[in-house]
């Protein structure tokens, strides 16, 4: 799918998903040999031993799952975590309980995330398992940085996986960058970025840096190890970047992700338009019939509420499910707005969310977009679209308050 | 909240005994000095103990503090009276009131007034601290109301007592014979009942005459929303019955007593009071400003031809504007202020319109002690989200007309032009401290503009400074300072003295060009230009950066003292989300959200509360 391909009905952001729309599926693996200093997500260490009953349990939980819908599944997303810890042959036996219980086509987008330093990975295996999109964690080419992160791999890691996996056949490659973290300059930035385009990417995510509670770095922070980061610098890096890549080819599809045409993430844009996905492992969320949803966290009693679960339940949910909103009208037109101006290509269409919510946006949302328009974060444009503009891209959480 | 206790439960213990009025021969009123901490209250405590007045089962710690916010700051906010009934040593029975007195010296005139009422005071001093300021200062009232003392060194079962040492201080600050200080523990109820026995001797029966009209003294009141206000009084001539019909000599309001009665300590109705007793006459009446502390009350038909001497009305001393954060709680605002006035008589207030916070009151109060707890009351028992501007003094303003203008908020000054001469008001204080922090003091109060008046050493070590200081001065963060300058161990009295006319300025702060009327500060001309810069770069700290730039401006008349840019915000967005985690983006923009409510739009700039009250931390290190 074209990121700015506007006039494709399909790419539309407000179209009603129907009750038969094509569902994205996120796999969460919650394993890491190590706990990244900055990360929040939910994740495990020395639990290396979980990984093969964890999968058995993943494989039931989409089959319980799929027992309640006929829909099929345009996207399949393995997120961690560490992937790349889990043997070939489970992704592809996984791969393929994912295809009997959703109607997988061939055109599919299935990404796996892989850390650089997984050198004995079978990456030939996991093409003919069906993955066809890779998410590479290089974070930045600079030892220094990688050693703050407690990363396990090097630059020459990542030039050896991107080569290897264009060798066994990969033709969508993502890199991972973080930008306007401590004590990273623009100079730092600029040469992680370069060394990355370098490596010829189909695409590109950056993750602005934050400190989030819980994290080793939320303490090193409290205890003066490291500084706050200067909010201006990561501005300065994100325009460099914005600038440089649109130079270098790529268009920018969301706030945080860059594509070559053609190669934006499908699985990602699901999300970004309020469009239906499930959510299969522990602390893994999903959207679905009107409800977001989400997993337990810990991996143990994942597997142990997967294997007591008998009979499947009512769809979306599986007896991991731990917690439940329900969207309702008013929650769903803030969502769509949040998550649909963050898509800086399409944006959000005026006609569609008529459509979909049977109201025109200004009467719901005008008096909070005017000031914003005067501000210049967001603009009308011509083709009937709202959009961040750029500045309101680097203030997309003043925008964004605006609709809650 | 002292209405609580009229209907309570706790009646039923009152005895029969206590309805029937004494000879006065065998009264004594008597009320207890101290400073905060030194066990005022706990020491009442153990006296209804003892007398029975209250029974084990009902002692409930601190009795007389019936406020939920004196009790949390272990201070006595409001006066109260109690009647006890005490068998003496010489086998006869006393009716004994002791008159609660608040511990503020925000509230030095209440506390007057209390000892006026009584004959002999119990002066408490803990045995581990000595002597502090503050007790010297009513301990001072005490002696003006020529009023005899009982002295008693507290705390002696603390391993850091000096009761010894202690005693001797108090012979050599006061004069009292240390062979006679009590030494007890309030705490454990160790020689409490000296003290009664000490009450019945050394403190004389209340004088006045039986049978000249009746003269009775307010020396605190509530408000009961059935009986309108309670006085408490009492009774130095004649009787005072249900049946007469009484008038307030000051405020000339005549007044048919819904009831009479005494506290015991619950209100306990009864038909007569008479001359040397303590109770309370309530008076229908419906705001205690109509019934102010200080008063006389007299019966009307047969009316005293002097009231009691010593009635002031009390004046507030510093004002600050109280706007709600949510303009929609304007209303509920002044209802809770209208509700504190019914307790309150020293609380004034009148709306004010601000540019800047819209609607509110200017509120005055006699000190910030009492603003602090106002504050407090109306948040947690009104439950109200108040924004207060940094407090202010009364300006005299002399305009070249001749026209006196008095003002409490530093926007009403008018133009520069049109001035002759302000004056502020200047207080006398008195610090009591060990002598090793003299220096400290000194330099505090230079910095403060304050002038030396005099030096007294109260025995080898410890140190009673005078001084002479505005009172806008002493407002902000003296207190504070001294407290962190001695290390704890200095205390402070004050009291008015003057106006004076001094080189005030008005500092005008404009935020994106727009002066901000609730940030104006009055200032001395030879500070305004340190002050304004200290001030701009507080708020610049203060103030979040919005989508613009934001210029701050000090200025005085057109004069700009110091400026500095709150740059604008560039990013301010939220990671790529994990996993299809929305809801948890959601939350932080909501949390994000939350915050920037708490900020007050301010044109289109958005300002923390913290930034109306920086000008109080103006001499701040950061």
């Amino acid at each position: 799918m074209h990121p700015t391909s506007h006039s494709d009905p399909a790419a539309d952001a407000g179209s009603p998903p129907p009750d038969d729309a094509a569902l994205a599926l996120y796999l969460h693996i919650p394993f890491c040999h190590v706990h990244c200093t900055y990360c929040s997500f939910n994740v495990y260490t020395r639990r290396e031993r979980l990984i093969r009953p964890y999968m058995a349990a993943l494989r039931r939980e989409i089959a319980l799952v799929a027992a309640g819908t006929s829909r099929a599944a345009l996207s399949v997303y393995f997120g961690g975590g560490t992937p790349s810890l889990v043997p070939a042959d489970e992704i592809r036996a996984t791969l393929e309980a994912c295809g009997r219980a959703f109607a997988l086509t061939d055109k599919a987008e299935i990404t796996l995330e892989v850390n650089p330093e997984a050198a004995d990975l079978d990456l030939a295996g996991l093409r003919r398992a069906g993955v066809n999109r890779l998410s590479i964690g290089m974070q930045s080419a600079h030892e220094s940085e990688l050693k703050l992160y407690a990363r396990l791999h090097t630059q020459s890691d990542v030039e050896h996986m991107v080569r290897r996996a264009r060798a066994a056949g990969f033709d969508n490659l993502s890199l991972d960058l973080i930008y306007g973290a401590p004590r990273q300059t623009l100079r730092l930035w600029q040469e992680s970025l370069r060394a990355a385009l370098a490596l010829e990417p189909d695409h590109l995510s950056f993750y602005s840096l934050t400190i989030d509670e819980g994290t080793t770095f939320e303490r090193w922070l409290r205890s003066g190890r490291i500084p706050l980061p200067d909010p201006d610098l990561a501005a300065d890096m994100y325009e460099w970047a914005t600038d440089t890549l649109a130079a270098a080819g790529f268009e920018q599809y969301e706030i945080s992700n860059w594509a070559r045409p053609g190669k934006a993430s499908r699985h990602n844009m699901q999300y970004w338009r309020c469009r239906p996905y499930l959510g299969f492992g522990a602390g893994a969320h999903g959207y679905a019939a009107g409800i977001r949803y989400a997993t337990v966290l810990k991996p143990e009693d994942y597997i142990a509420r997967i294997e007591a679960q008998s009979a499947p339940g009512p769809f979306p949910f599986s007896a991991a499910v731990d917690w439940v909103e329900r969207i309702d009208r008013k929650t769903a037109m803030a969502e769509l707005m949040i998550m649909g101006l963050r898509l800086t290509g399409e944006g959000v269409s005026y006609t569609d969310f008529a459509r979909r919510f049977g109201i025109s946006l200004d009467s719901v949302y005008g008096p909070a977009i005017a000031p914003l328009k005067a501000a210049g974060l967001l603009a009308s444009d011509p083709d009937g679209r709202l959009r961040l503009t750029r500045r309101g891209r680097l203030l997309g959480n003043q925008v964004f308050m605006a609709f809650l | 909240m002292h209405s609580g206790r009229a209907g309570s439960s706790r009646r039923y213990f009152a005895v029969t005994w206590l309805a029937n009025n004494m000879d006065q021969a065998h009264i004594r009123n008597f009320s207890i000095i101290a400073h905060i901490d030194h066990g005022k209250s706990t020491l009442a405590d153990r006296l209804l103990q003892i007398t029975g007045t209250i029974s084990e089962r009902e002692m409930q710690e601190q009795v007389l503090d019936s406020m939920e916010l004196e009790r949390e700051r272990g201070v006595t906010i409001k006066a109260s009276a109690v009647r006890m009934q005490y068998q003496a040593h010489d086998g006869q029975t006393y009716e004994m009131n002791l008159i609660d007195t608040p511990g503020h010296v925000d509230f030095s005139y209440e506390v007057s007034r209390a000892l006026q009422a009584c004959e002999g005071a119990i002066l408490v001093v803990d045995a581990t601290q000595g002597i502090e300021a503050q007790t010297l200062a009513n301990l001072y009232m005490a002696l003006e109301q020529n009023l005899d003392l009982i002295a008693v060194v507290n705390k002696i079962d603390l391993p850091a007592a000096q009761p010894d040492e202690v005693a001797q201080e108090i012979e050599e600050l006061i004069g009292l014979d240390a062979a006679d200080v009590l030494q007890v523990s309030a705490k454990t109820g160790q020689n409490v009942e000296q003290i009664l026995e000490a009450v019945v001797r050394r403190i004389p029966p209340p004088r006045g005459n039986p049978n000249a009209p009746a003269r009775a003294l307010i020396f605190d009141s509530h408000y009961d929303s059935y009986k309108g206000v309670i006085a408490y009084v009492r009774v130095f001539d004649g009787t005072i019955r249900k049946t007469d019909v009484l008038r307030l000599m000051a405020s000339g309001a005549e007044i048919e007593p819904v009831e009479i009665g005494i506290f015991n300590p619950d209100m306990q109705p009864i038909d007569v009071l008479t001359v040397g007793e303590v109770g309370y006459i309530a008076t229908g009446l419906k705001t205690v400003r109509e019934c102010r502390v200080g008063d006389t009350i007299t019966q009307a038909a047969n009316p005293a031809p002097e009231p009691l001497p010593g009635y002031k009305q009390a004046k507030p001393m510093v004002f600050a504007g109280f706007y709600p954060s949510d303009n929609d709680d304007y209303n509920d605002l002044r209802d809770a202020l209208e509700k504190l006035q019914l307790n309150d008589a020293s609380l004034v207030f009148e709306p004010e319109t601000s540019q800047a916070l819209n609607f509110g009151f200017r509120v005055g109060f006699l000190g910030l002690f009492h603003m602090d707890i106002v504050q407090e009351r109306l948040e947690r028992e009104y439950d109200l989200d108040l924004l207060a501007t940094a407090p202010s003094v009364e300006y005299q303003v002399v305009l070249r007309s001749g026209e006196v203008l008095t003002i409490h908020s530093p926007a009403d000054l008018p133009d520069e032009s049109a001035i002759a001469e302000i004056r502020e008001p200047w207080m006398a204080i008195e610090v009591f401290t060990p002598e090793e922090f003299i220096g400290p003091i000194m330099d505090l109060v230079t910095k403060k503009r304050g002038i030396y008046t005099s030096m007294e050493y109260l025995d080898q070590k410890r140190v009673l400074l005078k001084y002479e200081i505005p009172l806008a001065e002493l407002i902000v963060d003296f207190y504070d300072r001294l407290k962190s300058a001695t290390r704890g161990y200095a205390s402070l009295d004050y009291h008015f003295l003057e106006y004076r006319p001094e080189k005030l300025v008005k500092l005008d702060v404009l935020v994106n060009k727009q002066p901000v009327d609730a940030l104006a500060m009055i200032v001395h001309q030879d500070e305004a230009f340190h002050k304004g810069q200290r001030l701009v770069s507080k708020l610049k700290r203060l103030i979040p950066r919005q989508l613009y730039e934001v210029p701050i401006q000090a200025a005085i008349g057109k004069h700009v003292v110091s400026r500095a840019n709150v740059k604008a915000l560039r990013k301010d967005v939220l990671a790529k989300c994990y996993g299809g985690d929305v809801t948890r983006k959601k939350k932080l923009l909501e949390k994000q959200k939350k915050g920037k409510k708490r900020l007050k739009m301010i044109g289109n700039v958005e300002i923390p509360q913290e930034a109306f009250m920086a000008v109080l931390r103006l001499d701040d290190d950061d």
